[in-house]
């Protein structure tokens, strides 16, 4: 993420002071203008849908709902909390009937359950991947959008985009599957006595960071 | 009809909560204490995103890679009007919406780039805004392969899109 964002501002600074000299500024206050607003909105969705969540954790229900996708969850997502799965399957629940503003509150806290220190896990990249490559079954927003425009029949992408993100998603976790499987045969003599490894772990990261 | 979808799942929720003598108002307090926590620890990577989006766009960078992209895409079946459009995607939500409505308005709404851009659309997601807020509450900073593996996903999933747009 580092190397990404440093060399797309960068180049991106350099064309702007050559052509626009002026506007390099605005246009990145703009920029976090536009992240307040979207930010303001977010919690505002969130302050509604967290509330609902507790109510739906304070009742069972969301224990309930969550049943319903927990073998699927729980064959993905090996060795992980009850309280990691029970985030997950509220996250691709949320995602799948294109409930974002519920997806990614819960998302966050399914990562935080599954974290282990400074590298993503298996699992975690999986969330991550599967949500990256969209598992909304029903583009709404989409077929809103050609109705509001006069497409004589709105709906025809319907099935042309459930197919082409079920491929997107299901080669996303095929190689997941298939790239995580070197590391944890790394890994396996490692996880037990993964507590005694974590300082040096830390002392890398400095060392590495003080370098960059 | 699904209008009414979501105001029922709630009535019943709270017809739940009233059954099971949950404190409905100690919930909402909670959920909303917690959403500005959440708002406030995920904003960091908005904001950085947003302005690197920003500058992105106004550089004229992102149409200069756009054209630099339109002779590969076509190789694989992915029209040239389209390449601007994937260069979006994986970074703003709202700025897909915005091309998807200009692609429609330029070429007609069931021309064969506008189902494809609004195949495009609606099967992919914002990864780098995901990847960012998701991880935002962990400390992990390094997200190994998930990156490459979405877009190439992604990638997959737009070729499966512009194929099927030409039959479907």
């Amino acid at each position: 993420m580092n190397v990404a964002f440093t060399a797309l501002t960068l180049v991106s600074l350099v064309i702007l002071t050559v052509t626009a000299p002026a506007t390099a500024f605005p246009v990145m206050i703009d920029g976090v203008r536009n992240a307040i607003v979207l930010a303001l909105k977010l919690a505002a969705i969130y302050a509604v849908w967290l509330s609902v969540l507790q109510m739906a954790e304070a009742t069972g229900l969301d224990k309930k709902l969550s049943r319903l996708l927990r073998p699927v969850v729980v064959r993905l997502f090996k060795k992980e909390s009850d309280e990691a799965y029970d985030w997950i399957s509220v996250n691709l629940a949320a995602n799948m009937l294109g409930m974002g503003g519920v997806a990614t509150p819960a998302g966050i806290r399914a990562m935080s359950a599954m974290e282990r220190g400074e590298r993503a896990t298996d699992n975690m990249i999986l969330l991550l991947v599967i949500n990256a490559t969209s598992i909304q079954l029903i583009p709404a927003t989409v077929i809103a959008i050609r109705a509001a425009a006069g497409s004589e029949n709105a709906a025809s992408v319907f099935l042309p985009t459930l197919i082409s993100t079920t491929i997107s998603t299901a080669s996303g976790v095929l190689l997941c599957k298939a790239l995580s499987l070197p590391s944890n045969a790394k890994n396996k003599g490692l996880s037990s006595d993964f507590h005694a490894i974590k300082p040096s772990i830390c002392k890398n990261h400095k060392a590495r960071s003080l370098k960059k | 009809m699904s209008a009414y979808i979501l105001p029922v799942l709630l009535l019943v929720l709270l017809v739940v909560c009233v059954i099971k003598r949950v404190k409905v108002y100690d919930c909402f307090l909670g959920g909303a204490r917690d959403s500005l926590s959440l708002v406030k620890s995920v904003f960091p990577y908005i904001a950085a995103i947003f302005v690197c989006i920003e500058a992105f766009k106004a550089s004229g960078l992102a149409d200069m890679v756009a054209r630099a992209l339109q002779k590969p895409l076509s190789y694989i079946g992915i029209p040239s009007e389209i390449a601007q459009l994937m260069l979006l995607v994986p970074l703003s939500g709202n700025g897909t919406v915005a091309l998807l409505e200009s692609i429609i308005a330029e070429h007609g709404v069931d021309s064969y780039v506008a189902r494809c851009a609004a195949v495009i659309s609606g099967a992919s997601e914002t990864i780098f805004y995901i990847s960012a807020v998701y991880l935002s509450a962990c400390k992990t900073k390094k997200l190994r392969y998930a990156i490459p593996v979405s877009l190439f996903c992604t990638l997959l999933g737009t070729v499966t899109a512009c194929a099927l747009c030409r039959v479907m």
